[in-house]
């Protein structure tokens, strides 16, 4: 953070841009929607303010109204923005348009839209200077080259001429940046702007990013989901929550002093270092983010909160209240004095019984997947290159246990999750199943029992059911496929359960998918995975595209189900906290090898694999007590059409010098036993190995402020050396899942919101029009919502209906 | 001889006034699809817009126009009137009072009710040349989209082929007589005695696809459950052997369903002229498909190649599709207007609008007045077919 330039504005300085009560309405035929309510928010000459809050909070809203580019259904209803003390209200469209892009600068998420295909990058970035600053075009190439170069982009000339599909997203992103940064912007927006990258990509991006206060003078505005990267890169914090800011406040006193009831719960159901599926589970926050038009009166979050009092906090909408004794840390919340931040809700201490690993159910013994890739498909010709995507890939997963495959994209997992689905056949090797060798058999040719028995969640919630066939038919077609039942009466029984296993309401059978929300098609996943007798289910970042709430339920679901059927889990992902929470073991790959793989307690502490090592160091973790040691990677994951010679990760190692004769570039490493099934990939010699630092420490002294208890006991869980500080506000507190997680998820209301505004710019609502023939609605008491079974839930399909009575 | 004329305010009542059945039918559907538009789903959806409610409307009065033609009309299509030859709008029969609306053409046919009567060939050919185009173009497009490889080489290149030839040139080689009648003397017609011209062979390959898909269709989906199995698969066989009897052998026993040689021409042209079309769209959308997490789902429970088609990917690909059979009949009609333009396929004295327009082409300087309404007529049709897919679309891409 920025230290050195807030000391010198700390006092005297005047906002670079002042937010004040700003309300934005989208108007569509259903008439005003509110998008965002009386927000407000300073940033000062070099400051960096994070928003944060979960899909369809509004957050992406605050930055399009500050750029003033709300589309034509979008509007500015209230409260004044001021750029350098000037009301942007009361601007000519001249004047906007000279402030944007010249004085704020904007940075999306996807690296690829922001930068035009067609012309080269070193045209796109002299056209900034070119066009705001009027230029030479020599000037003009100077300072782009400049510019690339303070980006940090190797071989800032070739840069200059590459075209921008040559380039990776990293590299794409942080032209986009130097593109920004050429106008000299006093303020610069990111929304996501590293979304779409993989974590040690991030983690450069992050780095570049994090100084550009300190370089440049630039002040920003950080819009992300996850807050470990808000704690990363910003001073200041603003929690959204259903378009109203929340909570607001520096970053230390957000995190660790939270005086918001949903702060706290998003908090407590991210997997931070302390988490234990066992000891220490997530907690869900219960009920579904309100309709924007549905919100209740006084507090958005009372339905959903676990300390509303009736007649207090829906009495009257409630403003931002100061929190005494902290500066500028504003909450909306009437009764955070009556709180006990501490307390955990009920049943939180409920733990359960580690699980016991059984007999090995799959194992994988020296697995190759090559792909012959010819240059030319119609007529031949060309010369045939190999693909390796796996490369002796070698593991044991047993009965009821949880492995985690984790890598950056184009590491090879997923080939190897449709090598054991039998989508692929291996190349060479071996994969066992039971007692039976799969390998090289394809899905079409395997049996009902094999098919049944290893099964998969899938990624992407709004891609993995069918969108034209109903929930329970999707089901039942799944047990017809596996022979379960003799007649269709069986079938649609076992379907029912299936969806009470899943936790979900019967009446989902009929629907259609599109009316589910996102968390709720991933249950439908899960029981469709679950609908024979799985031995084994891959789990290809079942949680990833879930917003933090409902992955944390999710989460929980998968893992209770698991539980209970003694099933193994095969855990593909890359991120590395969900991973330490969920997993027993881990295996790390990397360009198609396993570069480490070992139980969790053993790969998240020293010694490490090199890229493991990154790879923690990568992953934000937004906990103000965490240190981590401080490693980027330098360069991108090499293609696996030419991968390098030797050690597949000698290109990025920053160990490679401490290895005699360049054996890393020479030669393959070979697999190194480092005790208790513990495997490396690495050359690195034991006394090297001996010295690594621990990546995620506490700091213990941190763990001295406020309202901690200084004889509290402090825990530890797998992945940090040191003592953990209990953390009173209930960070990583826990309570049963199974009760309070259930209905946590319902982000219906984020892709209603996402589709009214969408609908808003071609016009005409219709979507589930159809419906208005179903049961009355029912309006819901607030703060019944809470802790309530899901059949209570006025589900989204029930809850269009208000809108359709308006016309 | 003299003839009397009824003025044009006159004239344009006496039109609105014979259209009666068009707008009885026009105000009940659209009066029942207005109120009951939530639970129509996407058809439901096309009242919303303008847009929608104008290309519903203009398809909707040209269909009604067709199946109430013979109500319609006040003359025979064919019926020529000696003393009407060439007579302007309005001009009244002489002997039963009978009004030529629109006039009357070069050979005193009322162009009115030949505008009527022509309508009905473009609703019965348009539309079901087009739908077999699509079962063509979708039975072979799911293959070639989904396996991808050889096989979509091979049928790209074939469609690649139809599609680089002349599309004009070719309806003349289908409908001139010595190809007409280029039969093969195989041991088909040896053995059956009935020659094979090759616009009928081609028939009998076109017309086999939709049974073709049917019976897949059924089969991948209740193999598991014969009892329901056999009945479908049972109505699909009689069913379209039916049709099939009826449409490429002629030899119905029903007697229902035939075809005239000529609309079998022209029938087959359309089908082997669009179907490449319909092929290239069904293979994009099924290669775009087919990466979806749903289709890979499916393999993984053990689906076969032809269940994941037809059951987990077509029912995604509908949205494109409908828009493209609408497009489709328009370039139909069209199509159907130049061939009959330049007198192909259709007998001379059709009164299909293609036809029609050629027919007073001759005669456009010294008479305009038969040329317009069937010129007037396609173009508002095609109009309409346009605006309900570009209603189709806007609606199609909201959801």
């Amino acid at each position: 953070m920025n230290e050195a330039v807030k000391a010198t504005n700390i006092d005297n300085a005047k906002p670079i841009i002042d937010i004040e009560n700003l309300s934005i309405s989208f108007f569509t035929k259903r008439g005003e929607i509110p998008a965002v309510m009386d927000f407000s928010c300073k940033v000062l000459p070099g400051e960096a303010m994070g928003i944060v809050g979960e899909s369809g909070c509004g957050k992406s809203t605050v930055s399009l109204g500050i750029m003033r580019d709300l589309s034509n259904v979008g509007k500015i209803v209230g409260g004044r923005i001021r750029f350098k003390g000037k009301d942007m209200g009361e601007m000519s469209d001249e004047e906007l348009r000279s402030i944007r892009g010249n004085e704020i600068a904007m940075i999306y998420q996807e690296p690829m839209a922001s930068l035009n295909p067609a012309m080269k990058i070193g045209q796109q970035l002299m056209e900034v200077p070119l066009l705001h600053d009027k230029v030479s075009k020599e000037e003009a190439y100077n300072r782009a080259l400049e510019m690339v170069r303070s980006v940090r982009l190797p071989d800032p000339e070739r840069m200059m001429r590459s075209y921008p599909h040559q380039l990776s997203g990293g590299q794409q992103q942080r032209i986009v940046i130097a593109m920004a940064l050429l106008s000299k912007p006093a303020l610069l927006l990111l929304d996501e702007p590293t979304t779409a990258l993989d974590v040690t990509v991030e983690a450069g991006i992050v780095e570049l990013v994090k100084g550009l206060g300190e370089k440049f003078g630039t002040s920003m505005i950080f819009v992300s989901h996850n807050l470990g990267l808000i704690l990363e890169t910003c001073d200041k914090i603003t929690v959204m929550y259903s378009g109203e800011a929340v909570e607001t406040g520096s970053i230390r006193d957000v995190f660790d002093r939270m005086r918001h009831p949903y702060t706290q719960g998003l908090f407590r159901s991210i997997p931070l270092p302390g988490a234990d599926k066992n000891s220490r589970p997530l907690v869900a926050i219960p009920g579904q983010l309100p309709l924007p038009h549905e919100r209740p009166k006084g507090c958005n979050f009372g339905p959903r909160c676990h300390h509303f009092v009736e007649g207090v906090c829906n009495a009257d909408e409630i403003p931002m209240i100061p929190v005494e004794g902290h500066d500028n840390h504003f909450s909306r919340c009437v009764r955070f004095n009556e709180i006990d931040w501490a307390a955990l809700p009920e049943g939180a201490t409920e733990k359960k019984e580690p699980v016991k690993p059984g007999a090995p159910v799959l194992k994988i013994d020296d697995l190759k997947k090559y792909y012959k890739v010819a240059a030319n498909e119609i007529f031949g010709g060309g010369e045939a290159r190999t693909v390796k995507a796996n490369e002796t890939i070698s593991f044991v997963a047993r009965e009821s246990e949880t492995v985690a495959i984790v890598g950056e994209s184009g590491c090879g997992k997923s080939t190897l999750a449709k090598v054991l689905l039998g989508l692929e056949t291996a190349s060479s090797g071996t994969v066992t199943l039971g007692n039976k060798d799969i390998q090289s058999t394809a899905i079409e040719d395997r049996d009902v029992g094999t098919i049944s028995s290893i099964q998969m969640v899938f990624q992407n919630p709004f891609d993995t059911l069918n969108p034209s066939h109903s929930v329970g038919s999707q089901i039942i077609r799944t047990l017809e496929k596996f022979g379960y039942g003799k007649t269709a009466g069986e079938r649609h029984q076992r379907m029912l359960e299936l969806l009470d296993l899943v936790k979900l309401p019967r009446a989902f059978a009929t629907r259609m998918p599109r009316q589910l929300s996102g968390g709720q098609k991933q249950r439908i996943g899960v029981a469709r995975a679950f609908a024979g007798t799985a031995k084994v289910v891959v789990a290809d970042e079942p949680v990833s595209a879930l917003d933090v709430s409902v992955q944390a339920a999710v989460t929980e679901l998968l893992m209770d189900i698991q539980r209970t059927n003694k099933t193994t889990m095969l855990f593909i992902s890359h991120d590395l906290s969900v991973v330490r929470y969920i997993a027993d073991r881990v295996v790390v790959m990397y360009l198609g090898c396993i570069v480490e793989q070992g139980t969790t307690d053993q790969i998240f502490s020293p010694p490490y694999h090199p890229y493991t090592e990154a790879l923690l160091s990568a992953i934000p973790i937004a906990d103000t007590s965490v240190v981590k040691k401080h490693i980027v990677l330098e360069g991108d994951i090499p293609s696996a059409m030419n991968p390098p010679t030797g050690c597949p990760f000698q290109t990025r190692c920053r160990y490679k010098n401490l290895v005699a004769d360049g054996l890393c570039e020479k030669q393959v490493p070979p697999v190194k036993d480092l005790g208790g099934g513990h495997m490396s990939l690495c050359w690195l010699s034991d006394d090297v190995l001996a010295t690594m630092e621990p990546v995620i420490r506490f700091d213990i002294e941190h763990a001295a402020h406020e309202g901690i208890p200084d004889d509290a006991p402090h825990g530890s869980g797998p992945g940090f050396v040191g003592e953990a500080p209990q953390r009173p506000h209930g960070k990583s507190a826990s309570v049963a899942a199974g009760e309070l997680g259930e209905d946590a998820e319902e982000d219906e209301a984020t892709m209603r919101a996402r589709r009214h505004e969408r609908r808003d710019e071609g016009s005409e609502p219709h979507a589930s029009d159809n419906h208005s023939h179903v049961a009355p609605f029912s309006p819901r008491t607030v703060g019944e919502g809470r802790q309530s079974e899901d059949e209570d839930v006025p589900s989204a399909f029930d809850r269009d209906l208000p809108d359709e009575r308006k016309h | 001889m003299q003839l009397e004329y009824i003025g044009a305010f006159q004239i344009v009542l006496q039109v609105l006034g014979r259209f009666w059945p068009v707008w009885l039918a026009l105000a009940l559907v659209l009066g029942v699809s207005l109120h009951f538009r939530k639970r129509l789903g996407l058809y439901g959806d096309l009242f919303s817009t303008g847009v929608g409610i104008a290309g519903v409307f203009i398809c909707l009065f040209w269909l009604f126009t067709a199946i109430f033609s013979h109500i319609i009309a006040p003359f025979d299509p064919l019926t020529q009137v000696a003393v009407m030859k060439d007579a302007l709008p309005g001009a009244v029969v002489p002997d039963n009072g009978g009004i030529y609306l629109f006039g009357g053409d070069k050979l005193a046919r009322d162009v009115f009710s030949r505008m009527v009567y022509g309508s009905r060939i473009v609703m019965i050919i348009a539309p079901f040349a087009t739908l077999f185009a699509l079962m063509v173009g979708i039975t072979l497009g799911l293959p070639a989209g989904y396996y991808g490889g050889r096989i979509d080489s091979f049928l790209s290149f074939l469609a690649n082929l139809v599609l680089a030839f002349p599309v004009i040139l070719l309806f003349y080689l289908l409908v001139t007589p010595e190809i007409r009648e280029l039969s093969f003397d195989n041991w088909f017609s040896q053995l059956t005695g009935i020659g094979v011209a090759i616009p009928r062979a081609l028939a009998a390959v076109f017309f086999i696809f939709p049974v073709i898909f049917f019976i897949t269709l059924f089969y991948t989906r209740f193999k598991k459950r014969p009892e329901r199995l056999y009945l479908l698969l049972g109505l699909t066989i009689l069913i379209g052997g039916w049709v099939y009897l009826g449409l490429v052998f002629n030899a119905d026993p029903l007697g229902i369903i035939r075809i005239d040689p000529n609309e079998l021409n022209i029938f087959v042209a359309v089908v082997f002229a669009s179907s490449p079309g319909v092929f290239r769209i069904v293979r994009g959308l099924v290669m775009d498909i087919k990466t979806r997490d749903y289709v890979a789902a499916a393999q993984t429970r053990g689906e076969t190649p032809w269940y994941i088609m037809l059951w987990e990917v077509l029912p995604n690909a509908r949205g494109p599709l409908i828009v493209d059979a609408c497009l489709r009949i328009g370039y139909t009609t069209i199509l159907l207007g130049t061939l009959g333009y330049f007198g192909l396929g259709l007998a001379p004295e059709s009164p299909d609008w293609g036809t029609a327009i050629k027919d007073s082409s001759r005669l456009l300087r010294s008479f305009i007045h038969p040329a317009l309404p069937p010129v007037f007529a396609l173009m508002s049709f095609v109009l309409g077919l346009n605006l309900l897919a570009d209603a189709l679309r806007e609606q199609s891409l909201k959801d």
